[in-house]
């Protein structure tokens, strides 16, 4: 199991980062125990010096059991907070283990561990606070014309606005960690939106990905989920429309 | 004299309600303050029903009982406006108090094994 190095002691949410980098991998799971321990063992071999963090959002199945099996460290959500609840924990937890970048994945098999070194590689080459790992390809055509609707609205010019593959370093994580951020329902466009209005920098580089292990997504399980998320959506790119600010490394 | 008595009677028995709220620890004093404005509001137009009519006619309102049902309405919706606003603040609350449950419950986790590998 990777080690938990160090837990800061101190009571302070967002510590200072530690001189060493240190890395960590955050994956929101619900119902993943089929997928999760082949994606935390791939994850391990590809990174052997990095923390992974799986957030059970308070799965019915083994999935935190299987993922502590597998050798991460997990937290355990009493209640289910979403995809991007999950993931926020994921991230408060790394901070005060001292981590100062997060690889934020998907338990299900369908992000690839060996791709994170193209994100780490990508942060070296931008020195963007966030990293989006691309891959459009995986959209519907209902996907896409939804991703076209959202870069209209936006301004953004990403080819992948939704990806849950993402690298991000200490400033955005100190941001995203912070109950400023607690209330956003998805890990997506909320997330860019907020990164985009304190003036963070965001950039992309294309990765490839695989189709889900097992499990469905949890934002287009039901057209009636489909409908809300487009509806939050849009509303948040409405609310954060007098914030439009193009990003430098865009 | 006997609809102002009913009005009168109905504020102070509002106002009253709250008060027992506060006392059975039913609800919390921030919010009962806006409810025994209320109770007052209806108490004292209850009494005095032509300070309706007066201030219509200062703003102008042609038939100055409207003046009060839009009144009321408007409170109605500040009133549900803050309540949803409070609601987010505490839903913002509850999700961190999670968050940190079960981060809390790692670290313990942790500490027992630590602890458990040392001895």
């Amino acid at each position: 199991m990777n080690a938990v190095v160090r837990i800061v002691e101190s009571s302070r949410e967002v510590p200072e980062p530690v001189a060493e980098s240190r890395l960590a991998v955050v994956m929101p799971a619900k119902d993943e125990a089929a997928a999760v321990a082949a994606v935390v063992a791939s994850v391990r071999r590809c990174l052997p010096g990095a923390v992974v963090i799986v957030v059970d959002d308070a799965s019915g199945d083994d999935t935190a059991a299987v993922a502590e099996a597998a050798g991460a460290v997990v937290l355990r959500l009493p209640v289910s907070l979403g995809a991007w609840g999950a993931a926020q924990t994921g991230m408060r937890y790394a901070l005060r283990l001292g981590c100062d970048t997060v690889i934020t994945m998907d338990a299900d098999g369908q992000h690839r561990a060996e791709e994170i070194p193209k994100l780490l590689q990508a942060r070296r080459a931008t020195g963007a606070d966030v990293i989006i790992g691309a891959y459009p390809e995986r959209g519907s055509r209902l996907r896409r014309l939804a991703w076209r609707l959202f870069r209209l609205l936006s301004g953004f010019s990403f080819a992948d606005l939704t990806s849950g593959f993402r690298l991000y370093d200490h400033a955005a994580l100190c941001l995203l960690a912070s109950p400023r951020a607690t209330l956003l329902e998805y890990q997506d466009l909320g997330v860019l939106l907020l990164l985009r209005a304190q003036g963070l920098v965001i950039a992309e580089t294309p990765v490839t990905m695989r189709p889900r292990l097992d499990g469905k997504s949890r934002v287009f399980a039901s057209w009636w989920r489909v409908g809300l998320y487009m509806v939050q959506t849009v509303l948040l790119l409405l609310s954060f429309s007098h914030r439009r600010r193009r990003p430098k490394a865009e | 004299m006997t609809y102002q008595l009913t009005s009168a009677l109905l504020g102070f028995s509002l106002a009253l309600v709250i008060l027992w709220l506060i006392y059975k620890d039913h609800m919390h004093t921030r919010h009962a303050f806006w409810w025994l404005a209320i109770a007052v509001t209806v108490f004292v137009l209850g009494f005095f029903p032509h300070l309706v009519d007066w201030l219509g006619l200062r703003l102008g309102v042609a038939y100055p009982p409207v003046l009060a049902l839009v009144a009321a309405i408007g409170v109605l919706l500040v009133k549900i406006l803050i309540m949803d606003i409070e609601h987010s603040r505490q839903e913002r609350c509850l999700r961190r108090l999670i968050q940190r449950l079960a981060i809390l419950e790692a670290e313990v986790k942790q500490c027992r094994k630590v602890k458990t590998k040392g001895s």
